[in-house]
């Protein structure tokens, strides 16, 4: 019996899609619905969780990443350029650096400069607790996104750069009207891809200690899934999430879109 | 031959698949509803419904010292006055005892114990009316006082000076409702757990810190930071720790109250108790 290639494929990409349904199929029937409607759907908590999951919580966390993003980029500007720089010393520096912070885990970052920091020189970082939670978010994102950065520059045709010096242009014009334009257009997908690690790192300031309206959304779902003994706001933190990082991924992916149409 | 037959064999596998696996699950379906309502077999007379036979599975939010912490000199790897307790209650019940630490999260929402992590819950835990909803409570085993801790040279002598201070509270405890009630001109500052909260006391991120006594008595003398802080104000909310365990095991529940009566008659609490907290104040 001979099949024809297409008739194959059919049968082939067939068993994908039912493997797919048998998947389904049991996490379907394996659920315990009545006790996931007990702890994860309980609508009076879900109530209770309105307005402030929005207007306090999702709005806290939506301060907070954009506070660590825009100061870590800035910050990464100025690692990249310092370990693209002629100077050793700068390149040294900036290596150092972007090792040791990238080596540590964010937490451990943060409770250091909220605690420690205070501890051994006696400089409280400004904004208090958050403050200094937000500091090492910034110190931390700032090490990632600077060796984003330094590819992105590196990967700019280097006749760009040539034809800029023909033209005149000196090094910090080439940099700044010539390079960096191109260079950001490269690194955007991976700088969403930290944009969205930061939404979700911004829970981890919950360790430094917040007030009620500090809150932010894993620690405000964390202290309603205490006062309301089930899972639900847990649930629910979990949706406003999602609402946060897709619209922000989808938005970027939109405005590459209409870049690379202008760039054609 | 054999390769030609192979997109029929993947789809009569994926097939064969589908109804093997629907079939088995709904066979642990219905199963698992015999299981659950009554396991035969057990030896003692009651059935406690323990997770693993013979062995009291107890969890608990370590450390938070002197009710629970790590001591890896002892058998059951932690050491402290709720773990002294249980030990003794699992010895009257001839059972093992086995601790596990968890978050007080999963242990104050009934979620470690409605998940079947452990038989019962010893940490500090405040018999509140809101827990007693989703857990079941033994008797008191400590009465709890809560406490104001103040650094050394701080100006603040009671609850009533805490106007626009930042007071530093436990998230989920007895101390932040009570702050929340008692002290609602504070700035109250919400923390995971002591640890951060000390820190953050030291640090000078907050001013005051409000919670259950023995923990701020543990700070005040605290000989890293001897004369650094001092407890200003006790305060009796007439509510005592109970341990947690889940609400429809009541055979649990009464042997746990049980044991704890013999202890109480036989002089064993007083000892235990005695050794953690008989010479503060």
């Amino acid at each position: 019996m001979t099949l024809k290639r297409a008739t194959k494929r059919r049968l082939r990409d067939g068993a994908a899609y039912v493997a797919l349904l048998a998947v389904i199929a049991i996490v379907v029937l394996t659920a315990d619905r009545e006790s996931i409607s007990k702890n994860f759907l309980d609508w009076d908590t879900w109530k209770s969780l309105w307005p402030d999951i929005v207007l306090t919580a999702a709005k806290n966390t939506v301060k907070y990443t954009l506070i660590s993003f825009a100061g870590g980029i800035l910050l990464a500007l100025v690692l990249a350029l310092m370990r693209l720089s002629p100077l050793r010393l700068y390149r040294w520096l900036a290596t150092g650096y972007i090792e040791f912070f990238r080596g540590l885990p964010a937490l451990v970052v943060i409770i250091f400069m909220s605690f420690g920091v205070p501890l051994a020189f006696g400089w409280r970082p400004p904004g208090g607790l958050i403050g200094g939670g937000l500091l090492a978010l910034i110190m931390v994102s700032g090490a990632y996104m600077a060796e984003t950065l330094r590819a992105g520059i590196q990967a700019v045709p280097k006749g760009q750069r040539e034809a800029a010096q023909s033209l005149g242009m000196g090094g910090f014009w080439t940099m700044v009207t010539v390079v960096l334009p191109q260079a950001i257009r490269i690194v955007i997908p991976p700088l969403t891809n930290e944009f969205i690690l930061l939404v979700k790192d911004t829970s981890l300031l919950a360790f430094v200690g917040m007030q009620y309206n500090e809150v932010e959304l894993t620690s405000f779902g964390q202290q309603n899934l205490i006062s309301s003994a089930d899972a639900s706001p847990l649930l629910a933190v979990a949706l406003v999430y999602l609402v946060i990082s897709i619209p922000a991924s989808q938005l970027v992916a939109f405005l590459e879109r209409r870049q690379q149409k202008v760039a054609r | 031959m054999l390769i030609r037959l192979t997109p029929r064999a993947t789809l009569a596998a994926a097939v064969l698949s589908v109804l093997a696996l629907t079939a088995s699950a709904c066979g642990s379906d219905s199963g698992s509803d015999a299981k659950g309502s009554d396991s035969p077999g057990a030896s003692e007379a009651p059935d406690l419904n323990l997770i693993s036979d013979g062995t009291l599975t107890v969890c608990s939010d370590v450390p938070y010292p002197p009710f629970e912490d790590f001591d890896k000199t002892s058998d059951t790897g932690f050491k402290g006055f709720d773990i002294d307790i249980v030990s003794a209650i699992a010895e009257q019940l001839d059972l093992k005892v086995a601790i596990k630490d968890s978050s007080f999260d999963a242990l104050q929402s009934g979620l470690a114990l409605n998940t079947s992590q452990c038989d019962l819950a010893a940490s500090a835990m405040t018999i509140t009316p809101e827990r007693e909803e989703k857990i079941g409570f033994s008797d008191g085993y400590y009465d709890s006082e809560q406490s104001l801790l103040v650094p050394s040279d701080s100006s603040i002598a009671s609850i009533d000076d805490l106007d626009g201070v930042k007071l530093g509270v436990q998230k989920g405890t007895t101390g932040e409702a009570y702050a929340n009630e008692h002290a609602s001109g504070a700035e109250i500052v919400v923390f995971p757990s002591d640890g951060e909260m000390y820190s953050a006391i030291k640090a000078g991120g907050v001013d005051a810190l409000l919670q259950d006594l023995p923990v701020n008595l543990d700070h005040q003398n605290d000989p890293k930071a001897s004369g650094q802080f001092k407890v200003v104000e006790t305060y009796d909310t007439g509510e005592s720790y109970g341990l947690a365990m889940k609400k429809d095991n009541t055979a649990l529940i009464d042997a746990v109250d049980e044991a704890l009566q013999t202890l109480r008659d036989s002089g064993d609490y007083q000892k235990i108790y005695d050794t953690y907290f008989a010479t503060d104040q």
